[in-house]
């Protein structure tokens, strides 16, 4: 359950950001997260739903970008997504080579604004 | 409004980390974050391997555990200086965790610390603790699909064990196919086929782990470590 751990630093980091920006409520956070991190996206959500529960994060909604392991046909030099760790190129049918990248763990952007959430009036209070 | 970020998630722990690193090189101490599967032999390993590391090496393990002080129980009747961290149900180490645990050794007096992480092929490849270098661990009863299934344990690895060597004719595991895989995610990283129970391969673990200590130590006929000129 790595989830939770992940879904707590996002909801701290956001928080921080949002406060830096002057802003109290956060409503949407934009990650990217690799296919090789292997996130569970059910375990994600519920990790998110009790990580954000009384912070400025409580109504925010979270949009994940997934990003592929990718690699590159040797024959068309066509860069294929792994999916289901099937390396093989699309067209040529041949082994792909891996390309670097699919292990993103970034928060690239949040929205917020100046509304109160009640976990963030509990947290002035 | 829209708040650009772009920050790594972990930054947290990566700045714990790098804080331990520091450390680390500071007193001149190797870290090693040996990380597998729950059952995938990690203690085995280290039972085999460390009382060669310590005729010349001065060592001490760090146990990871979610409960139970078992392991930590195996390294001390070694006679290794080992620290218990249990998560108490958390199901990897994060570096806060060994900074905490470091105020019970006397890293002064240590050339290489081991940290057993919580077995789980999962969530602890995503913590860096500070290490110098990590060791994943596959054996061969977990099965060959592994590096498939726990790709980011083996991308980050700076040595792969292939451990229980010795079940390879009673279990269904393709080394072929599972060398391929492991090549997919780390292209550079020396796999090493081990048995703690036969005791395959472990000189050559000892050479490597000795060799990242910069000890400048060869494996004699015999496979016991020599120190030839460290300090």
């Amino acid at each position: 359950m790595h989830e939770l751990a992940i879904a707590q630093q996002l909801v701290e980091l956001a928080g921080e950001h949002a406060r830096r920006a002057g802003a109290r409520r956060v409503t949407r956070l934009n990650c990217r997260i690799g296919a090789l991190r292997r996130l569970e996206s059910d375990l994600m959500s519920s990790a998110f739903e009790i990580a954000r529960a009384g912070t400025a994060c409580e109504e925010a909604e979270l949009v994940v970008e997934c990003v592929p392991i990718r690699a590159r046909c040797p024959i068309c030099a066509q860069v294929f997504a792994v999916a289901d760790w099937n390396w093989r190129c699309p067209d040529c049918a041949v082994e792909g080579e891996p390309l670097p990248g699919g292990d993103e763990l970034e928060l690239i952007s949040i929205d917020a604004d100046n509304e109160l959430t009640p976990g963030a009036a509990e947290h002035e209070s | 409004m829209n708040v650009p970020i772009v920050r790594k998630v972990l930054e947290k722990n990566d700045a714990a980390a790098a804080q331990n690193r520091e450390r680390f090189d500071r007193l001149g101490l190797t870290c090693v974050d040996l990380l597998g599967g729950a059952g995938s032999g990690k203690t085995a390993l280290l039972e085999a391997v460390l009382p060669i590391l310590t005729r010349n090496l001065r060592v001490a393990v760090l146990e990871g555990d979610i409960a139970t002080t078992r392991d930590a129980e195996r390294i001390a009747a070694l006679g290794v200086p080992v620290v218990q961290l249990t998560t108490e149900g958390g199901c990897h180490l994060t570096a806060p965790h060994v900074q905490r645990a470091l105020g019970e050794l006397t890293l002064d007096e240590l050339d290489l610390l081991i940290i057993e992480n919580v077995g789980n092929p999962i969530c602890p490849a995503n913590f860096a603790l500070g290490e110098h270098a990590r060791v994943a661990l596959l054996s061969v009863a977990e099965g060959d699909d592994k590096p498939a299934k726990y790709p980011l344990l083996f991308r980050g690895a700076d040595l792969v064990v292939i451990s229980k060597c010795d079940l390879l004719p009673h279990v269904d595991f393709n080394l072929a196919a599972a060398k391929t895989d492991l090549r997919r995610v780390n292209a550079a990283a020396p796999l090493l086929e081990t048995s703690a129970r036969c005791g395959t391969g472990i000189d050559r673990l000892a050479a490597w782990l000795a060799h990242l200590v910069g000890s400048a130590l060869r494996i004699d006929a015999a496979g016991s470590a020599v120190r030839t000129n460290r300090k």
